[in-house]
């Protein structure tokens, strides 16, 4: 722990800095921005699911008047992709296409009917082949490549084996396995796709804004694609609304707008539409999971076999750190020794998946907690009392090496088993009524970056001028989770200031350093770190300069609260700016640094792909979910929710609350409603009507608890808090449908159509048992 | 892609008359009232007049007004004014199916008359122009074929509005206005199984109210509930208006569907609740009931939540809704 007691600002519910442009509406996001200069910017979309694309005519959409720049997959050789080593996608399709709606040309024109209108002058000449869009599809033995040197459509198996499998099975009481389904998501951010760019023909400079959550990967990528020097580059996050890992990696968009820029020596607007938003994907991959448990009569977890497919689009992305992640984080909750676990990573012809809050794990993890439960039930246990039978021991490494410093998943369990009435009210509901709980984790942040250089994982910096003010200078993206207010709390806290004194300027590399970006909930664990150092040696600085006028040995210096004054006595007291105008008076504008990297032993084990999952701590979540079930509709609802999270220690307990509550609610709409829905390749859920987020109606009462296990490496000892939640809420709901109507699901999402399907089947094996 | 809005004339008549004139003089325009269909389909480039008539200043259309033969409500009122108006206390399906339609937003702004005239739905229809253009368009819109039937020759798009079955179990007449005059239609008699071409009227008319016959504590008590995946926004995957009067036999009861076909179907059950009858006889004729439903709604593949569900669920909605209605009555209280 970075501060000797528990700390004064930090800790304390803080409405977030940046709210109220956002409530008033005067927050600018990119499609906010002044832009009566700038042309419009539109993407032609791929007609087919998949073909060789022979020729792209653009000579009658250049010809139209108003049209200022018609670009193709011919402006762009160089393929990206936020893997270094799984780079296999362009901005504009160029030899192949891929997917129904894949880019294949842009045009840039005085107004958008003009450039509507160049969209429908340009020509494609293409030849179609067999597309395929499920995995069993995709791996068939005579099923269409989609990429070559990737036979079986396969991007990535993973073969991981800990412990004894064969052993731990033999030694168990129970074994059972099923084979779970869940649909393919998507973030449903509420922003859509945007970006602005800007070439300075005179200077051969681009600026580029954009609704990143990595705005350094834009940046690197922006200089791969367009070959230019990345000092000529500048990028800049203006206000995003919501990512939630759709913009965790470069977009396509955001190349082509850059390219547009350039090609016609102007500014140009590409503001994606929501069906685009939706196409442009990156979403969490339909996953097949195979799951067998092997159980002690007591419940102890004597070994795991798990087998995840997951269709995973058309490109690569985050494919092979997603079909790693399932894999690696079966570890790292329950106190497992013996893991066999074969993943797959497939391609499709469908928009390409990526990360989505909650990683990897969520498919998985719902599998497993469904299994436990049922295992349960077999057993005679409580679902409380097996998974208290299987709880780690921090610290501890598991199995496949990750670091595990902290865990409070124990108090989680107590409090929403204690809240919810559980052992008073399970099974005692009326009909209809079921109670059913899941555990969950998630990491703090990726101990070795995907995009690795060898430079601290988190720079901040610091300046503190004349007015007494001190600037907080920081490339951690802000996309509504609250990360500049977390800042802003880390540096007042350390400094011991108001945090009216405290300013985050945040995302623009023309001005704050680098930093990877908001995904894999680093940035409160790193970038809170690096603020904290910086803050400190801030302070250090006050301190000497408070010293010397105060004739005191530094060490005897107390900083509190504004003031500076030499321990035990009450005499000479200095204020914040007399100590500010002291330090000045040495050096002028004082700037400080703080950096944070991550220790080796936390970056996961040597085998192949050891890496991810790899953290500094993971957060711990437990979840208890009420819900009636109409078994004339199929239909259910979620009556309460009670939450426990263990995020280390809340630096802002109201953001943390509300990240567990969008946990929650994310994970509620991947349990009841949402999945996208495919005419063969053609995307027909890419509005926000037949793409069915829950509305406030759905939304239930949801309790939660902040437990704290004090993280030794977290800044304040926190951890993440606003992914681990999610993963719990789905295997909570089915065990609870089971509690209320007996069923077991399998598929996700259970929406009133499976349920009633599911209902009949169920009833119609009834009778066939009375018949027998 | 959502494409931009397509450029038109936005004309503000102020009656009836004014909105029928410049209809002739612009063949090509289209009556918007709340816009929340129209303008998605435009954007959607489903259709691109070059003049749209607003009707939202036509005070006579915004009237409510009830005599002892009954009541009016004129085609622009909203359905949000709808949902809180007193006098549709002994309507009780009107009222259940103004409360949810869509969401808020929507109510404060959709019309009565533009619920009844809502375009029918389709998976294969409601999308943009790439998404129908990638797919070879459809039957109903520039298109040879249907997706939903490709062997038929009539599109199957769903209509899907709440607001007609709901008028229609309490009798309600629909009124149509031209230039020569005006007609009046059993709401029923409105629509036709044909989901490129579900409406009776000409491009020239306008609906400009319907007529509901007097309706009070002791006549036909009624109820609206509809099937979705989400309990607001969504349009029902099938809906359900079911009106039940007390007669001498007992209860009668009145049905109509939306969402299931074409156009919103009513049924008259034929035989009425027995008030003496026992629970075991009142079950089978529910059953009966339930049955009935399934029979005579044809859900097809319109919509991603398959058309088997849509039929049992909206059966099964009904069943509960007479029941519910025929404990709350007096005849089915007497009953017991």
């Amino acid at each position: 722990m970075s501060a000797p007691e528990r700390p004064r600002i930090a800790g304390r519910p803080m409405p977030l800095i940046d709210g109220p442009e956002k409530v008033r509406g005067s927050a600018k996001y990119t499609a906010d921005l002044p832009s009566e200069d700038a042309l419009v910017g539109r993407i032609l979309r791929a007609p087919v699911d998949h073909a060789r694309l022979m020729s792209v005519d653009t000579a009658e959409a250049l010809a139209l008047e108003g049209v200022r720049a018609v670009i193709t997959g011919a402006d762009c050789d160089t393929p990206y992709g936020v893997i270094p080593i799984a780079m296999n996608e362009y901005p504009m399709a160029r030899e192949t296409i891929r997917y129904r709606g894949e880019p294949v040309a842009a045009v840039a024109a005085v107004d958008a009917a003009t450039a509507e209108k160049a969209l429908g002058l340009i020509r494609l000449h293409f030849k179609e082949l067999p597309a395929v869009f499920t995995t069993r599809e995709a791996r068939a033995p005579d099923a269409v490549q989609l990429h070559s040197k990737k036979p079986g459509n396969l991007e990535r198996e993973v073969h991981h084996c800990f412990g004894d499998v064969s052993a731990g099975m033999a030694e168990a009481d129970l074994v059972r396995e099923a084979s779970f389904h869940c649909a393919e998501v998507n973030h449903a951010q509420m922003e859509p796709h945007a970006a602005l760019a800007e070439y300075d023909a005179e200077r051969d400079h681009l600026t580029l804004w954009s609704v990143s959550q990595v705005p350094f990967y834009v940046h690197l990528t922006l200089a791969r694609c367009l070959s230019m020097d990345s000092a000529r580059i500048r990028v800049v996050k203006p206000f995003v609304g919501g990512g939630f890992g759709s913009r965790t990696e470069t977009l396509n968009f955001e190349i082509i707008a850059a390219l547009l820029a350039r090609a016609a020596r102007g500014k140009v607007r590409l503001c994606l539409s929501r069906e685009e938003t939706f196409l442009t994907h990156r979403g969490r991959p339909e996953s097949d999971v195979y799951l067998k448990i092997g159980m002690s009569k007591a419940g102890r977890i004597t070994a795991v076999e798990c087998e995840v497919e997951m269709a995973g689009g058309a490109y690569a992305g985050y494919g092979l750190v997603s079909i790693l992640y399932a894999g690696a984080l079966l570890h790292g909750i329950y106190a497992l020794e013996n893991v066999r676990y074969d993943g797959y990573r497939v391609y499709t012809n469908r928009p390409p998946c990526g990360a989505m809050r909650g990683h990897g794990t969520v498919d998985v993890r719902h599998a497993f907690e469904c299994l436990l439960d049922r295992m349960a039930r077999e057993l005679g246990l409580d679902p409380f009392a097996l998974r208290r039978a299987n709880l780690l021991q921090a610290p501890m490494f598991t199995a496949n090496d990750l670091m595990v410093n902290s865990c409070g998943l124990q108090t989680c369990l107590d409090k929403v088993e204690k809240a919810s009435g559980w052992r008073a009210r399970r099974g005692k509901l009326p009909p209809g009524r079921g109670l059913g709980m899941a555990c969950s984790h998630y990491v703090s942040g990726a101990a070795k970056p995907v995009h690795w250089t060898g430079e601290p994982h988190a720079v901040v910096n610091l300046k503190l001028d004349f007015d007494g003010s001190v600037t907080v200078l920081t490339g951690a993206a802000d996309i509504g989770q609250g990360s500049t207010t977390m800042v802003a709390l880390a540096a007042a806290e350390i400094l011991s200031v108001d945090m009216s004194r405290i300013r985050v300027i945040s995302n623009d590399s023309a001005v704050t350093p680098k930093d990877n970006g908001s995904y894999s909930s680093r940035v409160t664990f790193m970038v809170g770190n690096a603020t904290i150092r910086a803050a400190e040696a801030l302070r250090d600085k006050l301190i000497d300069a408070a010293a010397e006028k105060l004739e005191a040995d530094p060490a005897d210096i107390l900083c509190q609260g504004e003031t500076f004054s030499v321990r035990g006595s009450q005499q000479s007291m200095l204020s914040f700016q007399e100590v500010v105008t002291a330090a000045l008076a040495r050096e002028g504008t004082i700037t400080c640094k703080g950096t944070f990297s991550t220790p080796l032993k936390a970056q996961g084990g040597k085998h192949r792909g050891g890496a991810v999952g790899s953290t500094m701590g993971f957060s711990y979540a437990a979840e208890v979910v009420e819900v009636s079930v109409d078994e004339a509709t199929g239909q259910i609802s979620v009556d309460k929710v009670w939450a426990a999270l263990d995020c280390g220690f809340a630096i802002n307990p109201l953001a943390v609350e509300g990240q567990i509550e969008g946990s929650v609610w994310m994970g509620m709409g991947q349990a009841l409603s949402e999945e996208t829905r495919f005419v063969g390749g053609l995307a027909a859920h890419a509005n926000l009507l037949d793409y069915r987020v829950p509305t406030a109606v759905e939304s239930p009462d949801i309790k939660v608890f902040i437990v704290e296990s004090i993280d030794p490496l977290g800044p304040f000892g926190a951890k993440e808090a606003g992914e681990g939640a999610l993963s719990g809420f789905p295997p909570a709901l089915v065990n609870a449908v089971a509690d209320a109507i007996g069923l077991d699901s399998d598929v996700l999402p259970m929406t009133p159509d499976r349920v009633l399907e599911a209902l009949i089947k169920a009833r119609r094996a009834a009778a066939r048992r009375r018949i027998a | 892609m959502s494409a931009p809005l397509p450029e038109f004339t936005l004309l503000h008549p102020h009656d009836v008359d004014a909105a029928l004139a410049a209809a002739k003089a612009h063949p090509e325009a289209r009556f918007v009232a709340g816009g929340t269909d129209l303008l998605v389909n435009m954007r959607h480039g489903i259709g691109a007049p070059d003049t749209l008539i607003s009707l939202s200043r036509i005070k006579a259309l915004r009237r409510i007004s009830a005599t002892d033969d009954g009541l009016f409500i004129g085609a622009g009122v909203t359905l949000a004014e709808l949902a809180r108006h007193p006098v549709l206390r002994h309507y009780e399906a009107i009222r259940d199916a103004a409360c949810v339609v869509a969401g808020p937003s929507h109510r404060n702004a959709a019309t009565l008359g533009g619920n009844l005239c809502l375009d029918t739905r389709c998976l294969y229809y409601n999308q943009s122009d790439w998404w129908r253009h990638s797919n070879g368009y459809c039957l109903k819109y520039r298109g040879e074929i249907c997706h939903v039937a490709p062997r038929g020759k009539r599109c199957r798009a769903a209509f899907c509005g709440d607001m007609a079955p709901a008028l229609m179990v309490h009798g309600a007449r629909i009124e149509l206005a031209t230039a020569d005059g005006t007609r009046h239609l059993p709401l029923e008699a409105f629509y036709l199984e044909d989901g490129a071409a579900h409406l009776v009227l000409a491009p020239d008319e306008i609906v400009t109210g319907v007529y509901l016959p007097p309706n009070d504590a002791d006549s036909a008590r009624s109820a609206y509930t509809k099937i979705r995946i989400r309990q607001a926004i969504d349009f029902p995957l099938a809906g359900v208006a079911l009106a039940c009067d007390p007669v001498a036999e007992g209860l009668r009861f009145r049905l109509a569907f939306t969402g299931t076909n074409a156009r919103p179907v009513l049924v008259d059950l034929p035989e009425a609740l027995d008030s003496g009858a026992n629970d075991a006889t009142r079950d089978d004729y529910f059953n009966g009931l339930e049955k009935l439903v399934q029979r005579s709604v044809s859900p097809q593949r319109t919509t991603t939540t398959q058309p088997h569900y849509r039929r049992l669920a909206v059966a099964a909605m009904a069943r509960r809704l007479a029941v519910g209605l025929a404990a709350g009555s007096a005849a089915g209280s007497a009953a017991g």
